[in-house]
């Protein structure tokens, strides 16, 4: 039959340009009682696994809480840090609790609610490489996860630098630390919590925090369906609520530490 | 069932990038080849000894790269190596990675080509005055390429679309680093992606068209 692929490819090409009948996000989930999280499970203590592999971490909680007022059950579809969107965007899971930084970039393809955590970054670096400050970085091996929010910025220094310092950009968190920890990269830059989380983990003894990393915070949001308003509405709700009841600020001390939790307010602005 | 608008101008803004992404996939693509040629030809000949040693050598690596996947090759030259303090940068150890594969699967290749060249063949060329050395590089070895270079196209084309696998140590100048780090930047998934397959595609489609000119050029009789 000659003509098969070619029927084939005009029927995918209908699919894409059909539009799908519209249906609220929001009455699905409610609906089939099941709310489908996308977490990042190598990002402690955000998200990682305990000793019998289940999901915990803030970003776990947090979709315990959301699943709890919408009165569904929580389902954790884990993800690798690129393929969060992805898998919102093909229907595997509802929403994204997992760290999204919301930059405009990404908003062209994706809905953010308002913050729910937000980071400052360090420097983490093997004790034995000699490096003490930020501007220590410069001319060394450097990694981070490709394309994250701190990636970008100091793939953005490393091009004012015009030295001879290499960037290496891995798919996963682990990856990283591992790659940092055997000497293919001198250092990485990397968000405070999963920083010293990994260090206080005692996984990688020759792993140490030096200094801070001079970038902006880096604030994070939920993430859903750019066209579902009423679920983005809904998110941004909650977040106001998680906050209110105080229920952020005991999170914060259950996963990340003592004192008080970043504050989310953007000084001088609207949100 | 599908929520998403395709954004196709600012994605095909990129295809410079992307395109200097490709010429790092076939650079690494065409060493592997290069390099795996003549290590597969080195086993392949080690195949055939008596030698204890080098028969050794010739099994383990041909059972270990024909049987273990490739991506748990190039992590073994990445992490595996590095464990025991042997540093490869990204590039390098999916070139190694890769390498590793190409010469496994083409030591096997030749041995199957170089049984097609008839015993005869070298008797004759020895009972010429070729000496034994003279005899397989200039009578048997391009008897064998003759007969494996078909299969050796396809391993070029499974060595051009391996090279993807590099994201996974951290490469981000070849053609599916370039995509992902496009792809985690703007999350625009399914227009990078569907590029990257269209070259992929079209490499792979200009190598084997160019191999079979070559082989048209060389081996006619």
């Amino acid at each position: 039959m000659k003509w098969t692929p070619l029927v084939a490819t005009a029927a995918f090409l209908t699919m894409l340009t059909v539009p799908p009948a519209f249906a609220d996000k929001l009455d699905d989930i409610i609906a089939s009682g099941v709310l489908r999280c996308a977490v990042v499970l190598d990002f402690p203590p955000m998200g990682s696994r305990d000793t019998s592999n289940n999901p915990i971490g803030f970003d776990v909680d947090t979709c315990n809480d959301l699943a709890k007022a919408l009165g569904v059950t929580p389902e954790y579809v884990e993800t690798p840090f690129p393929d969060r969107i992805p898998a919102l965007v093909s229907g595997r899971a509802d929403v994204g609790v997992a760290s999204t930084s919301d930059t405009l970039e990404r908003a062209k393809t994706i809905g953010f609610s308002i913050p729910y955590f937000a980071f400052t970054n360090v420097v983490l670096t093997r004790t034995d490489a000699g490096i003490e400050t930020y501007d220590d970085l410069k001319g060394k091996k450097l990694g981070s996860v490709a394309g994250t929010f701190e990636a970008i910025l100091l793939e953005d220094d490393m091009k004012t630098w015009g030295s001879s310092s290499t960037f290496q950009g891995f798919q996963a968190q682990a990856d990283v630390f591992q790659a940092l920890s055997q000497g293919q990269i001198d250092a990485t830059v990397v968000t405070s919590t999963v920083a010293f989380a990994t260090v206080n983990s005692g996984n990688f003894t020759n792993l140490k925090v030096s200094g801070d990393a001079p970038y902006p915070v880096d604030y994070v949001s939920l993430i859903g369906l750019r066209q579902e308003y009423g679920l983005l509405n809904y998110l941004n709700l909650f977040v106001n609520h998680q906050i209110r009841s105080g229920r952020y600020q005991e999170l914060y001390n259950k996963w990340v530490g003592e004192g008080a939790a970043p504050n989310l307010l953007i000084p001088g602005s609207y949100y | 069932m599908f929520n998403y608008t395709f954004h196709w101008r600012p994605a095909l803004n990129a295809l410079p990038q992307m395109l200097q992404g490709a010429l790092v996939t076939l650079q690494i693509a065409v060493l592997s080849m290069v390099i795996g040629i003549a290590v597969g030809v080195v086993l392949s000949v080690f195949s055939s000894s008596r030698n204890k040693l080098l028969y050794g050598i010739y099994a383990t690596w041909v059972e270990v790269a024909r049987n273990t996947p490739a991506l748990f090759q190039i992590y073994m030259a990445y992490f595996g190596l590095g464990q025991l303090g042997i540093r490869l940068d990204s590039f390098l150890a999916l070139l190694v990675g890769i390498t590793f594969n190409n010469a496994g699967y083409l030591a096997e290749t030749f041995r199957g080509g170089l049984r097609a060249v008839p015993q005869t063949q070298t008797r004759a060329a020895r009972s010429l005055g070729f000496n034994a050395y003279e005899a397989f590089t200039l009578i048997v070895l391009p008897q064998m390429f003759r007969a494996v270079f078909h299969p050796m196209t396809n391993q070029m084309v499974w060595a051009i679309l391996m090279t993807s696998l590099g994201v996974v140590v951290g490469l981000n100048s070849d053609l599916t680093g370039v995509t992902q780090d496009l792809n985690v930047r703007t999350f625009r998934t399914f227009e990078y992606f569907a590029i990257a397959a269209v070259l992929y595609y079209l490499i792979a489609k200009v190598v084997t068209l160019g191999a079979r000119l070559i082989a048209w050029r060389l081996f006619r009789y």
